[in-house]
């Protein structure tokens, strides 16, 4: 059974008749064609790769379905940078090789964003709290924190 | 927060290096935090069919069953089809190309389920539909009817005479068993036996334990998939998630009937992690291919986390019965190990699940000097996903048995664990371990007191016993690793029928840039990097303008995956093999041109020129010369070509290792058994590193896989054989908040069989860390007597251990 959706994905409007039973991250890739958002778990929403902002909340697009944002204004990975400038949290992560095979760090970008902008000043083991919701397989976590701390600064 | 600044390390022995030894920024990033990666499921054809598995709810049961009827009615149904209509269409296995050069029974199996179901979760049957909401729905129809067998999780169990039986055309579970000491014929293996236990009446103190580790491994954040498209004119072209694309490619070709010449497997440019899951020939991508060709039209399968879980990915699983004898000094005189391991179904390309402990089984000596040793293994198959690769590749639970015995050795003697460690670690290399295992260079020694120099020892040892006055217990231990540093061929050919050598194609255009092909296909070990930061060196010109292309078999030499730590040591030496080869050939040419007198090598490549060593101001640009070499070829000398591209192999002259030591600090909470690890701090023989901030994030993120691997993830089967963990809900990986952070230190020597001294690292270094971490609980509870010899590290285990001693104690 299907829906009329209106969405904004990174500030474009969308209009799409969608299947109730889709998923927003699946409107978001396959849809939208948005791929930056990734899919690791079988939506019990553990991993946090396919987390975006929807009206600034990151949340987990796995746990939501499309339809559940209508009216809502989503900023994925793709839009974390602005007027062609890298995102303090995108350069940093690239200075301080935060990412490795880069699946995870989609969704650790969009709760950090969320995260500095709501604790500027963020302790290292506040900043590993934050990441609670987000599985990293490759890095053992230390330059992710420690790249977060660094836009933390940048970003003050 | 500390800050650590960036600083460059210098090349241990080669001139002075813009590129190698620099903390290079990695050009992939980019693209990956911009959210442009292209990974598998971001692959999309028009017309594609989307394919989804029905899998069996059954641990071991027959098929009685499978009616695919009302599914294949169902709206955009493409095709529905089972285990008995594939095994008339396609080869099944075992088939020559996936077979390993050694004596084991290997089952037979289709990528369907044919007769009986062998593990919960085996595919039964396929669905592919022109939309993944209805494939999922007509997956759901297909109606399929179980017998019930006896299931068996047990490897021991399943050794066990009356046990139910797997593989119905076999005598009994037993995969696979070797004696990996004495010799080959059992007149010398009987001989040394004899000989270790002569060792074992001398001695004047024995370690008797079995040491066993649960079901995990090291499942990457995305999961595998497979794009598969056929043309007529083309043949197969196969997008897979895989560690190993021209091994893929050999196998599919075999497997359905296809020219060799007409199959081309394509590793995604980005893919989510491997480490070692994505490296065997599996049942599913072998299945979608098959498909792409049947319909006639491109088909993806995109595997779900739950699938994930239930087929691949399970590894350690393993019991060793180790035994230890020693003087009343600390030196080690030998070992004898029963090891046990569990292969799950083996129903599984190119490893089976038993090669995994069999490679454990070769390293368990690890560092120490022990030339005498028995060492035997048995692999059985039990009702459980086969065992698939995870990284430390079977040494998780040999090095957790050596270095915790190591352990309670030091403790029967009053010794430090640290002092007999360091007593017994081979102090001079070249050396073979008494199971073959050859480890090329290295200084052990020195890398060992970087590490206890680094955690500051008597400082830990005094802050421990003021604590424990306190009434608080503070730990510190160690684990140590001789991995290897890639697989020279010498061990891959006989263990795989397969190749070991690096090889890579070094392209330059006539702008003076450069492209580079290599076959192995990286899953964020960061080759495109790495590889360009060493033809930048050799050439002397920008890493940005090297582009590196990896995993198409069809434009890449071939190359035997990205395994066993093989870039650093065996594909950056061809990269740099080839760059040489060519830079001779530039110099020739400019000595001819310039009517020099020169030899090949009279010349430096700094900064986009190439200069004359013994006159500076004779030099000309990089780009120049390419372009007169490639398209002004007139005029050049006696018997040389136009052109500058080169292949090379690069075959070291020995098998190389890499050493890795690692120390732990925990403190436990006697209450409650609860602890927490403060440190983690390794130090490293690498040899020359190319990227220092890649080797970091590569032990960092190696030791907490190690860390959660111990800790937190634990493959569960019921009784009935139904696997729980199928969801990261239940199998709990370790965030950044459940791990300390990871010190990395280094003390190494450039390896003398690489032309850069380089060497490789990844796969072993979670293979210290069980022991580490063990190690340093059982440091702090000394005081209790507790000796840790099971896998996970739980706090309720702990804390029973904890009352059983003090009430042994109080007795």
């Amino acid at each position: 059974m299907n829906k009329t959706l209106n969405i904004k994905l990174n500030g474009i409007a969308y209009q799409e008749s969608v299947p109730i039973r889709m998923l927003l991250v699946d409107f978001i890739r396959d849809r939208a064609g948005l791929t930056g958002t990734h899919i690791g778990c079988t939506y019990e929403g553990r991993c946090g790769a396919c987390t975006v902002r929807v009206n600034g909340d990151a949340i987990k697009s796995c746990l939501m379905l499309a339809v559940q944002a209508e009216g809502c204004e989503v900023t994925t990975v793709e839009g974390l940078a602005t007027g062609g400038k890298p995102h303090p949290l995108q350069e940093a992560f690239n200075e301080r090789h935060a990412l490795q095979c880069g699946f995870c760090t989609p969704g650790i970008l969009m709760n950090a964003a969320e995260f500095l902008e709501k604790n500027p000043n963020p302790s290292e083991q506040e900043i590993r709290h934050s990441l609670i919701g987000n599985l990293c397989r490759c890095t053992g976590y230390v330059h992710i924190v420690e790249a977060i701390s660094d836009a933390s600064e940048r970003m003050r | 927060m500390a800050d650590r600044p960036f600083h460059d390390v210098p090349l241990a022995h080669a001139p002075q290096s813009h590129w190698v030894g620099k903390n290079f920024p990695r050009k992939e990033d980019g693209r990956l935090t911009a959210g442009k990666g292209r990974y598998l499921a971001d692959l999309h054809m028009p017309g594609m069919g989307h394919l989804v598995f029905v899998r069996s709810s059954h641990a071991h049961a027959r098929l009685t069953r499978v009616d695919t009827k009302a599914a294949a009615g169902m709206p955009g149904v493409l095709a529905v089809i089972t285990g008995d209509q594939l095994k008339d269409e396609i080869n099944g296995f075992p088939l020559p190309v996936v077979v390993p050069a050694l004596p084991a029974n290997y089952p037979k199996f289709w990528p369907l389920a044919v007769g009986k179901v062998r593990f919960h979760g085996e595919p039964v049957a396929a669905v592919v539909a022109l939309d993944p909401y209805q494939a999922e729905d007509a997956a759901l129809a297909v109606e399929i009817d179980y017998d019930p067998l006896p299931v068996v999780l047990d490897a021991e169990q399943a050794l066990k005479p009356g046990a139910p039986l797997l593989h119905e055309d076999w005598d009994d579970n037993l995969m696979f068993e070797m004696t990996f000491t004495g010799g080959q014929t059992v007149e010398e293996q009987n001989r040394n036996d004899e000989e270790v236990e002569a060792l074992f009446q001398q001695a004047d103190i024995i370690i008797q334990e079995s040491f066993k580790v649960h079901r995990c491994g090291v499942s990457p954040m995305e999961t595998r998939g497979t794009l598969a498209i056929w043309d007529d004119s083309d043949g197969l072209t196969a997008h897979i998630t895989t560690q190993r694309p021209h091994i893929d490619r050999l196998a599919l070709a075999d497997v359905l009937d296809i020219p060799a010449q007409q199959v081309r497997v394509i590793a995604p440019r980005d893919q989510g992690g491997g480490f070692g899951a994505k490296a065997p020939f599996y049942r599913e991508p072998n299945l979608v291919c098959h498909m792409a060709r049947k319909l006639g039209r491109p088909v993806r399968w995109v595997e779900t986390r739950e699938e994930h879980l239930m087929a691949v990915s399970q590894e350690r699983d393993q019991t060793n019965y180790l035994e230890l004898a020693a003087t009343k000094d600390g030196k080690m005189l030998a070992i004898r190990n029963r090891g046990i391991g569990d292969a799950g179904d083996g129903c599984e390309g190119v490893y089976w699940g038993y090669l995994m402990p069999f490679l454990g089984a070769a390293l368990l000596p690890n560092a120490y000097d022990l030339p005498k040793c028995d060492i035997k293994l048995k692999v059985a198959v039990t009702n459980k996903s086969a065992t698939s690769p995870a990284r430390s590749f079977g040494a998780f639970p040999t090095r957790f048995a050596m270095d915790r015995a190591v352990d309670m050795l030091a403790h029967k003697l009053g010794k430090d664990p640290a002092d007999v460690r360091r007593q017994n670690l081979v102090a001079e290399l070249p050396y073979t371990a008494c199971t073959g295992v050859h480890y090329d260079s290295g200084d052990f020694p020195m890398t060992w007191d970087n590490l206890i120099r680094e955690v500051d020892l008597p400082a830990f040892r005094k802050r421990q016993e003021d604590l424990r006055k306190e009434g608080r217990y503070i730990g510190i231990g160690f684990g140590v690793g001789a991995e290897l540093s890639g697989v020279a061929s010498e061990v891959l050919v006989p263990m795989e029928n397969q190749p070991g050598y690096g090889a890579a194609t070094v392209r330059i255009d006539p702008r003076g840039k450069v492209l580079l092909f290599e076959g192995d296909a990286p899953q964020g070990q960061g080759h495109e990097t790495s590889l360009a930061q060493v033809a930048a060196h050799e050439f002397g010109i920008h890493p940005n303008d090297v582009v590196v292309t990896t995993g198409d078999t069809g434009v890449t030499p071939f190359g035997s995956g990205t395994i066993g730590a093989r870039a650093g040591s065996y594909t950056a030496s061809a990269v740099s093999e080839a760059c040489r080869f060519l830079k001779k050939k530039m110099g020739r040419i400019m000595t001819h041109d310039l009517e020099l007198e020169a030899g090949e090598d009279d010349f430096d490549f700094q900064d986009g020129e190439i200069i004359y060593s013994k006159d500076n101001n004779i030099r000309k640009s990089f780009m120049e010369m390419s372009n007169r070499i490639i398209m002004a070829p007139l005029n050049l000398p006696e018997g040389e070509e136009a052109g500058l591209e080169h292949t090379a192999f690069f075959e070291a002259d020995k098998p190389m290792i890499t050493f890795s030591s690692h120390a732990a600090m925990v403190e436990v909470d006697i209450a409650t058994g609860q602890f927490e690890f403060t440190n983690y701090v390794t130090s490293e023989d690498t040899g020359t590193v190319i990227n220092p901030l890649i080797v970091e994030g590569q032990v960092q993120g190696g030791v907490v896989q190690g860390i959660s691997n111990a800790l937190y993830e634990e493959f569960v089967y019921d009784e009935n054989g139904q696997q729980l963990t199928t969801d990261y809900e239940n199998y709990q990986v370790a965030t950044a908040a459940d791990v300390p952070p990871v010190r990395v230190t280094h003390a190494g020597v450039p390896c003398p069989h690489t032309p850069m001294g380089t060497r490789g690292l990844g796969e072993g270094l979670p293979g210290p860390v069980p022991a580490a971490l063990s190690n340093a609980i059982s440091d702090a509870l000394l005081p209790f007597g507790i000796e840790i010899t099971e896998l996970p590290l739980r706090a309720n285990r702990i804390w029973a251990a904890i009352q059983a001693a003090t009430q042994q104690a109080a007795e």
